[in-house]
C-alpha cells in the first residue's frame, strides 16, 4: 500500500480516495479530490494556483531545500529486508519528523520577521485616522492623553498604545 | 532436458514463468502442478519463486532478466518488488524501470551477455538494461516484428527465433548474439516462441502441445542433452570473452 501524492496540490492520496487519470503515453495523474481533478481539466497550472504546494514552494512560502526531505523517496532498487534496519528506520522516522517540524517553525519565523513592524505601522495609522470615532476632536484637544507619543517603538514591544486608546 | 507442461490448461508456459540461470519466477496459480514441475527440475540448483507482477500472473511477459539482474516494469507494486528482492540471491540486482512500455518481457530478449530490445525503448532504459543485466544492448527486430522478446528465446548456448526469419536476418542476429540460431516453432506451430517456451542453459520448459519434432529441435539448438547445471561453463565462457576483447 503506497500513499500517493496528488498531482495538483501534492497532498496525500490514501487508498480508495480520489481519482486517477492515465494519459496515452502512460503518464499517471492522481488527484486527491474532485477539486484538483476539475482544476486539472481546466488546464490550470498548479504553479500558478495559490493554494497548491507547488505554488507555495515556488514562491518561497514553504521550506523546500532540507535534508529531511531526502529520506522520503521512491526507490526503484530495493534493499533486502533486515529486521534491525527496519526497526531503526521506524525509530528514525519519529526523530526526523520532529526535526523537520522544528526547522519548519524557524523557516516560518524567519519569513514572518518583517511583519511586526508593518502591523505596528498599520495600527498607528488607523488610530491616527479614526480616533474621532472614539472621542470628538474638541475633547481630544483638552485631554493630552489622546495625542500619540512621539517616541519610536521597537519591534519587540507589544501594541500597548492601541489598548490604551480604547479604554 | 526439455519438459512439457501446462499452466491451468494453457500451453503458453513462457507467459506464466521466467527462467534464468540464477533464478526462476513462477506465476501464482490455482493449483500447485505448474509450480511443482519447476520445483522438481530446479529446486536443487536455483531458487524457484512464486510471485505476481503488477498484480498479474503474466510475469514472463512483464519482466526481463538474466543471471545478473531482473528488470520489472513501473506498474510493479512496492510489495512485489520487496518480495522479489527478499527471495532472489544477493548477486541478482532487482530494478524497477520507469519506462512507458510495461511488458518488458515482450520488449527485451536477453542471455547473460547480449540483449535485443524493442526499437522504441527510452535511452535511459537502454542504459539501465546494460547496467543492471550486464549486457550489450542492440535495438533489433525479428522477422519484421518489433516485439523481440516474444518472437525469440535465447540462452548462452543457442537461440530459437520466429519461423519467418530470413537467412540473412538469422546470420546478422547470430553474429550479434555470438550463438547459433534456428528458426522454428513451439506448441504445434505457434510462432510466438517465448510464450510457448522458457529456457536456460541446462533445461527448458515448453507447452504440452509441443510436438516431438519441435522438442528435438529445441533440445539440439539449446544443447540440452549434454547440459548440466554447472557454473563452470559460464565461467569458462566469461574468461574466453574477456581475453578476446
Amino acid at each position: 500500500m503506497r500513499i500517493e501524492t496528488c498531482w495538483f496540490c501534492s497532498s496525500k492520496v490514501y487508498p480508495g480516495h480520489g481519482i486517477q487519470y492515465v494519459r496515452n503515453d502512460a503518464k499517471i495523474f492522481r488527484f486527491c479530490r474532485s477539486k484538483c481533478h476539475k482544476n486539472f481539466k481546466m488546464k490550470r497550472n498548479p504553479r500558478k494556483v495559490k493554494w497548491t504546494k507547488s505554488y507555495r514552494k515556488l514562491h518561497g512560502k514553504d521550506m523546500t531545500q532540507d535534508s529531511t526531505f531526502e529520506f522520503e523517496r521512491k526507490r526503484n532498487r530495493p534493499e533486502r529486508y533486515d529486521r534491525n534496519v527496519a526497526e531503526n528506520t521506524l525509530k528514525a522516522i519519529k526523530t526526523i519528523s520532529k526535526v523537520r517540524a522544528s526547522r519548519y517553525d524557524t523557516h516560518i519565523k524567519k519569513r514572518m520577521m518583517g511583519n511586526k513592524r508593518k502591523e505596528l505601522d498599520r495600527d498607528r495609522k488607523e488610530v491616527r485616522q479614526d480616533i474621532d470615532m472614539v472621542k470628538a476632536p474638541s475633547a481630544q484637544n483638552k485631554d493630552p492623553s489622546f495625542t500619540l507619543p512621539k517616541i519610536k517603538i521597537k519591534n519587540s514591544q507589544p501594541l500597548e498604545e492601541n489598548h490604551a486608546m480604547e479604554e | 532436458m526439455a519438459t512439457r507442461l501446462q499452466f491451468e490448461n494453457n500451453c503458453e508456459v513462457g507467459v506464466f514463468s521466467k527462467l534464468t540461470n540464477a533464478y526462476c519466477l513462477v506465476a501464482i496459480g490455482g493449483s500447485e502442478n505448474f509450480y511443482s514441475t519447476f520445483e522438481t527440475e530446479l529446486a536443487d540448483y536455483i531458487p524457484v519463486v512464486k510471485t505476481s507482477i503488477a498484480g498479474t500472473r503474466i510475469i514472463g511477459r512483464m519482466c526481463a532478466g538474466n543471471k545478473n539482474g531482473l528488470l520489472v516494469p513501473h506498474t510493479t507494486t512496492d510489495q512485489e518488488l520487496q518480495h522479489l528482492r527478499n527471495c532472489l540471491p544477493d548477486s541478482v540486482v532487482v530494478q524497477r524501470i520507469e519506462e512507458k512500455l510495461s511488458a518488458l518481457g515482450n520488449c527485451i530478449a536477453c542471455n547473460d551477455y547480449v540483449a535485443l530490445t524493442h526499437t522504441d525503448l527510452d535511452k535511459e532504459t537502454e542504459e539501465l538494461i546494460a547496467d543492471v543485466l550486464g549486457v550489450e544492448v542492440f535495438r533489433q527486430t525479428i522477422a519484421g516484428n518489433i516485439l523481440v522478446g516474444s518472437y525469440c528465446a535465447i540462452t548462452n548456448k543457442g537461440g530459437l527465433v520466429h519461423p519467418h526469419t530470413s537467412i540473412e536476418d538469422l546470420d546478422e542476429l547470430s553474429t550479434l548474439l555470438q550463438v547459433p540460431l534456428v528458426a522454428g516453432t513451439v506448441n504445434r506451430g505457434s510462432e510466438v516462441i517465448a510464450a510457448g517456451l522458457t529456457v536456460n542453459d541446462w533445461t527448458a520448459f515448453c507447452g504440452s502441445d509441443t510436438t516431438a519434432t519441435e522438442l528435438s529441435v529445441i533440445e539440439s539448438v539449446f544443447r540440452l542433452r549434454e547440459a548440466q547445471p554447472s557454473a563452470i561453463v559460464d565461467e569458462m565462457r566469461k574468461s574466453l570473452i574477456d581475453s578476446t576483447i
